[in-house]
């Protein structure tokens, strides 16, 4: 029940600021005149024209960077995070509550959970031992059970849990986080998603800028050698190629003179730096060879189950450390398909969780040790969980009307258990979150006001939650 | 007197009797008067009713913020109630909405956040039940806020095109047309001064570019250059227009405004089945300037237009592949909710429907009155009402003698045929029965109908009244006793009568899809008597147009019986749902409908004996033969009795095979029929409002008509089906004040870089106001004027004298309009995606120019990846086609394009961006495409000597002569490289990445 159709309306750089004067145009205003590049100082065209510079927010911020661990395909919640003790009970019997429509429309009996929950940390926050090292940071999560999504199908609730919105066109939240706050780094785009091998489906509109100018959309990269498109420089002498960049430099320079100054061309003649720059950033940064042994140790690097997604995860510190403002993880295939475990439970979970819970541990405590973890936002989830009845024998199907994701590092409150679903873990009967809230929530740690960061088009101030969202307070310190 | 008095004391009693009726009805009646309630009443609503509101509801359901349209703090509120209903009825828990929502079992969930405690649902519950009791009641708060629709009516772009006159201007000799009258009259009003013309060379650049997309070659700009006369640049326009590339570029724009591509996105971006016919139909039509308003029609009603215009040398319907545009957008192959699926994808049509002809942001009015233009709720789901009474089809495109006329041929042989065989059959039956000792006496086949079971049709009515018919294999009208299975060499020679709706009676090549009118879904089954190969039975619900039979199944099966059997459809998840039964013979096999069945029992109805008498039998064997009404089911028995058909006399079958064989003849040369994505009509449905845009809260319903605000009180009346062409023809009346305005707008903008109305799309209060609205009533009235001719309106603006401006502005200029509003100069402009790519090829000489057809499949790169993957990669340079050519996935779309701004294609995009990222100068740098073309480009210029390549790499790329620097730079750096092949790689590849050759100034 959105109103999500209205159009791109491109701008000059100067109506995007002329424009961007109300709410938290303002203040983007405000940083950029601030921004000596604006101002008295000789500007420099790269400065001048850089979309990315880093903007002042609305309040002081938690959190400077946000690392988000998308677990595609919807991890199950009574699995994971939320135990339900009826299950085990009803194991094999019908459910006693009405069966709300599922993508496979095979329902079977209650299933109980295969793994046991413990109570972890001081806080004792109980989680299944799917995740054993994850449990020695129970004491740095916000774990939230009562998410709900609006959409049971994977492609809508995808775009819909990234862009607030449930068909394919919005800018994605990594887009709005950069869009409103720029970038601290110069030699790297701000919002990066570190693919691990499966994307979502819905595919890379997940991660677009939608109606925002394109620069503060996602940029993904691939796991091995040439994790960027196009990166690679052509020529592989560097002198000639060093040539030709300087025969370019001069040729542009003649382009403006003859044609005249236009903003147009010279952030084109400029973007060619930062692309410059990219190239020989890039490679130091999947450069591992620095990181000592018991990093690597840390997030699982080397051994064979923990070794694709450790290396991302640790990418994602150090991206983080170089100042990205966005990154986001995606899962790899494990031999089962993504945490979408239609039929085989067992197998599936485990396989998946086995793949990421060594590296997301060792990512927190890293981020913890270095001190990173308080500036860090980690948000771990997927776009909706699972049926406590079986799908067919030893399935879960998709539940958008209650499920488990956890926060960590960045202003939030660590070993905090927010809402609650039924006995079944089906549906949330207490402090229900939707995907707005949590968005609202994200931004909120960032210091934005999830209601002031608008961009004008089509007519309409649009916001990443539409008319929606309101500030988990309960799990912020 | 005694006898009065009786009757007195029994009217007495009457009265008592009332007044005790009266008194409970009253008492009835009482809570709901909200008298001032007892004292306990007043405790326990103070105590546990009022906290309750005001801490878990009053924050979105009082004071101004009034979600639902609901406001909580009075008891008259809660009797209004909201868009839902009265949230209360006193007495009544179990009706009473807020009781429902509480309790969270129903769509409506109350508070949204947090389930109430079960105390507190039970308080809640127990205050209805004592009727509700408020103390102090009776205050009502103010009625939420109405939109003033007369008030939002008096926005510019809704008034009628009023044709201004030619404002003076002082600079008299400086127009050359209309346009620069009304520029230059602007211009000087804000003290501004037009910029000089701009060199013969930048304007063929940017001309060739505007009309076709593509740079100039050498020999234009030789040619231009040589043409010294005045009417010189006329020609050269006059060219271009008239050259392919024009529609090629022009309908590229236009599909932007479809959110056109070849897959449906989603989960695993299946194919559009030939989308790109819709492609090639906008770009012949645009090469052929199609008048606008016929071209408008076409996509609303192409389907139903009297005579539609045909392909000039295939003779296909051309008209109906307009209507293509409808389904053009994202869709999913098994969503959870169809109704929620339904609306959505409704409103994606709506949402290109306003915004691509309109310029209006019809959407917005989906769940409330739209807020800033004269948009009810009501009239956004009139429209849908349009919607749901059209469905979609691979229409049938072939003219009738390409498959009609040999089809008809065929059937009249198969006729005679069949009156032959009926013949001898029928003589032999009767010469059997007349020597059979023991006559038949029973024959069977009539499937009982029960009480149980609702037959939505049997086709004994002889005719398709209840079925849509598109395609040649299903005929005109079901099966008679006369459309018979032959077999010339056995005995008898009939075997088979058919039954019902048949697709193979005349051919089983033919093809043809029959479609039922829409009906509810009421009981939990559908029953269907099928027999046929190769055949596609669907089940459309809500329109939801299956890609495949959805994850949960039960909406497609195939048939794959040579004897009739039911087949049993379990719909009782729909029940309520609207939709219709598709059939569909896209190949060599055939179907046969005999019935179909509706019932809430999932065995079908019993097949059950008819008895016929002897003279019953004979009759209808003679009848047969003679042509008379004869029921089939007697002859079905006879035909199926096996003593019947022992030791029949042989018969001549020479003739039967003649026949037969002149048929088969006729039917290998059938063509298979060409096809293509289109609307079709069906049953007219009116939609019901969606309160709050949720399909499961209904409202009034929304009769077929258009918004008022573009036709006022003369709607169009819709006579049958689903009224598109009414409404079509309607909309492009000349009094539409918007649909001119629009796409001369559209043009403009294209031309000069930014609409006259910036926001291309919305033309509402929202959108930009005109710059130079005397112009834009100007130019749209003109197109009018001229028939609706966009080729005229193109000539108007590139012939004027402010087209031919240079693109420099002057200090001062520049400093009263940074923006440019008022056009003292023309902008430089980036090429689109697609240019950028057409120029790589045009410049390096591998550009194919071959025109329409299946695209060449995206080159598939290792960033590009998911679902729905194309199995295989397509070439790198796309076999050299033009871009517009690519076969553009939803979901697979070139890095390239994304990088240089192609539109996401999801809804109607007028206006693209023009952004900076790191990805463009990458690709440029790096891209093997780009790498590629700078080698061939080098190659295809060797042989000149160094100065000439360099001139001739100048002139191809820049459309200008290298100045004496350049050269000298040029060859520098030649040197630098080494002086090999490799260096002319080199330099072509940095000619590439200079900004001049993906600018247009």
């Amino acid at each position: 029940m959105h109103c999500h159709k209205y159009q791109p309306v491109p701008l000059t750089r100067r109506e995007m600021l002329s424009r961007c004067t109300n709410g938290f145009g303002a203040a983007a205003l405000a940083a950029l005149l601030a921004d000596p590049a604006y101002g008295v100082a000789p500007p420099s065209p790269v400065n001048r024209l850089d979309p990315l510079a880093p903007r002042v927010p609305h309040f002081p911020a938690k959190a400077k960077s946000v690392i988000f661990l998308f677990m595609d395909g919807g991890p199950s919640q009574m699995d994971t995070f939320d135990p339900k003790p009826r299950l085990d009970r009803e194991h094999g019997q019908p459910i006693k509550v009405k069966v709300e429509p599922t993508q496979f429309n095979n329902v079977g009996m209650v299933m109980k959970c295969p793994w046991k929950f413990r109570h972890r940390g001081k806080s004792g926050i109980p989680i299944s031992d799917l995740f054993p090292h994850l449990s020695e940071c129970a004491d740095d999560l916000a774990v939230i059970r009562s998410m709900v999504s609006n959409f049971s199908e994977h492609t809508n609730a995808n775009y819909f849990f990234h862009s607030g919105h449930g068909q394919q066109g919005r800018p994605s939240m990594g887009a709005w986080v950069t869009y409103g706050l720029g970038s601290e780094c110069r030699e790297l785009p701000g919002f990066i998603v570190l693919s691990s091998g499966m994307i979502p489906p819905g595919g890379l509109d997940c991660f677009g800028s939608g109606f925002l100018p394109a620069t503060f959309q996602g940029s993904l990269f691939q796991k091995g050698r040439q994790p960027v498109a196009d990166l690679t420089p052509s020529d592989a002498n560097s002198q000639k190629q060093q040539n030709k960049l300087d025969l370019l430099r001069k040729l542009d320079r003649a382009v403006v003179e003859r044609l005249g100054r236009d903003d147009k061309l010279e952030s084109a003649i400029a973007n060619y730096e930062l692309a410059h720059r990219m190239q020989t950033a890039v490679p130091r940064l999947m450069d591992l060879g620095n990181e000592s042994k018991a990093t690597l140790q840390l997030y699982g690097i080397g051994d064979a189950a923990t070794d694709v997604f450790g290396r991302q995860c640790l990418i994602a510190r150090r991206m983080v450390e170089r100042g990205v403002r966005f990154v986001e993880l995606l899962c790899q295939h494990v031999g089962h398909d993504r945490w979408d475990q239609h039929s085989n439970l067992k197998a599936g979970h485990e396989k998946n969780a086995l793949a990421v819970d060594r590296p997301i541990a060792g990512l927190l405590k890293d981020l913890k040790s270095r001190g990173m973890l308080e500036e860090t936002l980690v948000i771990w989830g997927g776009e909706f969980g699972r049926t406590p009845m079986a799908q067919g024998a030893d399935g879960r199907d998709h539940n958008p009307f209650g499920f488990s994701m956890w926060l960590a590092g960045g202003g939030v409150r660590g070993g905090t258990i927010y809402g609650q679903t039924d006995d079944y873990g089906y549906h949330v009967i207490e402090n229900k979150v939707e995907v707005h809230d949590l968005h609202a929530t994200m931004l909120h740690l960032l210091g934005m006001d999830h209601k002031r960061l608008t961009y004008r088009f089509g007519g309409r101030d649009m916001r990443l939650t539409d008319v929606h969202g309101e500030v988990i307070h309960g799990i912020l310190k | 007197m005694a006898r009065f008095h009786r009757k007195l004391s029994f009217v007495g009693v009457l009265m008592k009797r009332w007044s005790t009726l009266l008194l409970i009805l009253t008492c009835n009646l009482s809570p709901i008067r909200a008298e001032e309630p007892s004292r306990a009443a007043v405790e326990f609503f103070e105590n546990k009713i009022r906290p309750l509101l005001v801490e878990q509801c009053f924050s979105c359901h009082s004071g101004k913020k009034q979600r639902g349209g609901l406001n909580l703090e009075s008891r008259a509120n809660l009797l209004k109630g909201g868009d839902t209903g009265p949230a209360l009825v006193p007495g009544e828990a179990a009706k009473s909405l807020l009781i429902r929502a509480v309790s969270y079992k129903e769509e409506l969930r109350m508070p949204p956040r947090s389930k109430l405690s079960d105390q507190q649902i039970a308080d809640l519950t127990a205050w209805v039940e004592q009727g509700a009791p408020w103390p102090g009641s009776g205050a009502t708060s103010a009625p939420g806020e109405k939109i003033d629709l007369q008030k939002l009516l008096s926005h510019w772009s809704f008034q009628p095109m009023r044709l201004p006159s030619l404002p003076a201007v002082a600079r008299s000799a400086w127009p050359r047309n209309a346009i620069d009258h009304f520029v230059l009259a602007k211009l000087e009003q804000h003290g501004l001064t037009p910029a000089p013309e701009a060199d013969r060379r930048t304007l063929l650049r940017r001309l060739t570019f505007d009309l076709t997309g593509l740079p100039p070659t050498p020999e234009e700009i030789r040619s231009f250059l040589d043409d010294r006369s005045p009417l010189a640049y006329i020609r050269v326009v006059d060219r271009l227009l008239a050259s392919p590339a024009y529609g090629e570029r022009w309908g590229r724009h236009w599909l932007d405004l479809m959110r056109f591509a070849e897959t449906s996105g989603h989960e695993f971006d299946f194919e559009i089945s030939q989308a790109y016919l819709y492609r090639d139909y906008v770009i012949r039509a645009v090469n052929d300037d199609l008048p606008y308003d016929d071209f408008v029609r076409e996509h609303l009603a192409g389907d139903l237009l009297p005579t539609p215009r045909r392909h000039p040398a295939e003779q296909t319907n051309e008209s109906i592949l307009g209507t293509g545009f409808w389904f053009l957008g994202e869709s999913k192959h098994s969503p959870v909710d169809l109704r929620v699926d339904g609306a959505d994808r409704r409103d994606n049509m709506i949402d290109v429907f306003g915004k691509a002809f309109l310029g209006l942001t019809l959407s917005c009015a989906r769940c409330h009155d739209h807020k800033f233009d004269p948009i009810t709720t009501r009239e956004y789901y009139s429209l849908v009402s349009y919607l749901q009474s059209s469905r979609q089809q691979r229409a049938f495109l072939d003219p009738p003698e390409r498959i009609g006329k040999p089809a008809a041929e065929i059937a009249a042989l198969r006729e005679q045929a069949a009156r032959l065989a009926i013949d001898q059959t029928s003589r032999l039956l009767e010469a059997r029965w007349k020597a059979l000792p023991e006559r038949p006496t029973s024959t069977t086949g009539r499937h009982e109908t029960l009480i149980d079971y609702i037959v939505f049709d049997d086709f004994s009515q002889g005719d398709y009244r209840n079925w849509y018919v598109t395609g040649e294999a299903f005929g005109t009208a079901p099966a008679s006793v006369y459309d018979v299975e032959l077999d010339p060499t056995h005995t008898p020679p009939v075997r088979r009568i058919f039954r019902g709706a048949h697709s193979g009676r005349v051919s089983q090549r033919l093809m043809g899809a029959l479609r039922s009118k829409t009906f509810t879904i009421s009981k939990k089954f559908i029953h269907y008597r099928v027999r046929g190969t190769a055949v596609k039975v669907n089940l459309i619900l809500d329109g939801f147009q299956l890609i495949q039979d959805p994850i949960y199944g039960g909406l497609r099966f195939a048939v794959h019986s040579t004897e009739p059997r039911w087949h049993v459809q379990d719909v009782s998840m729909w029940q309520g749902l609207q939709g219709y039964i598709e059939l569909l013979d896209d190949g060599d096999g055939f179907l046969e409908l005999e019935q179909v069945v509706f019932s809430d029992r999932p065995e079908p109805p019993i097949e059950a004996s008819v008895s016929a008498t002897r003279e019953q039998q004979l009759e209808a064997i003679r009848h047969w033969r003679e042509g008379k009404p004869v029921d089939r089911r007697i002859l079905d028995a006879l035909l199926s009795d096996a003593r019947l058909r022992e030791k029949a006399a042989p018969t001549n079958a020479q003739k039967l095979q003649e026949l037969l064989a002149r048929a088969a003849e006729l039917e290998a040369k059938l063509p298979t029929p060409r096809r293509g994505l289109a609307m079709a009509d069906g049953t007219a449905v009116e939609e019901r409002v969606h309160i709050r845009g949720n399909p499961k809260t209904l409202g009034e319903t929304a009769p077929r008509v258009l918004p008022a605000v573009l036709v006022g009180q003369r709607q169009p009346v819709s006579r049958q089906g689903s009224g598109r062409l009414e409404m079509a023809q309607r909309l492009t009346e000349p009094d539409n004040p918007l649909l001119a305005r629009v796409i001369v707008n559209r043009l403009w903008h294209h031309h000069f870089g930014a609409g006259l109305v910036r926001s291309c799309d919305d033309f509402g209060h929202q959108g930009d106001r005109p710059t130079h609205p005397e112009l834009l009533d100007w130019l749209a009235l003109e197109l009018q004027r001229s028939g609706w001719s966009l080729k005229h309106l193109h000539r108007l603006m590139v012939l004027s004298r402010t087209y031919q401006m240079s693109s420099r502005g002057e200090d001062n200029n520049n400093k009263i309009d940074p923006l440019n509003l008022y056009l003292h100069r023309m902008p430089i402009r980036r090429l689109e995606a697609e240019a950028i790519r057409d120029a790589l090829l045009a410049v390096s000489g591998r550009l194919d120019r071959r025109m329409f057809g299946k695209g060449p499949l995206p080159h598939l790169t290792e960033f590009m990846v998911g679902r729905g993957r194309p199995a295989k990669s397509g070439p790198l340079d796309g076999d050299g086609r033009r871009s517009v050519y690519l076969n553009l996935r939803r979901n697979f779309l070139p890095p390239m394009f994304l990088a240089f701004d192609y539109p996401t294609p999801f809804t109607c995009i007028g206006r693209r961006g023009v952004s900076n990222v790191p990805a463009q100068a990458l690709t440029l740098m790096n891209n093997p495409l780009v790498l590629q073309q700078a080698r061939l480009w080098a190659e295809r210029t060797a042989g000149l000597g160094d100065r000439e390549r360099i001139q001739a790499m100048y002139e191809v790329a820049y459309g200008r002569e290298a100045s004496t620097e350049e050269l000298a730079q040029a060859l520098e750096f030649l040197g630098q490289q080494g002086g090999t092949a490799q260096s002319w790689t080199d330099l072509a590849h940095v000619l590439f990445n200079v900004k001049e050759f993906i600018f247009v100034n």
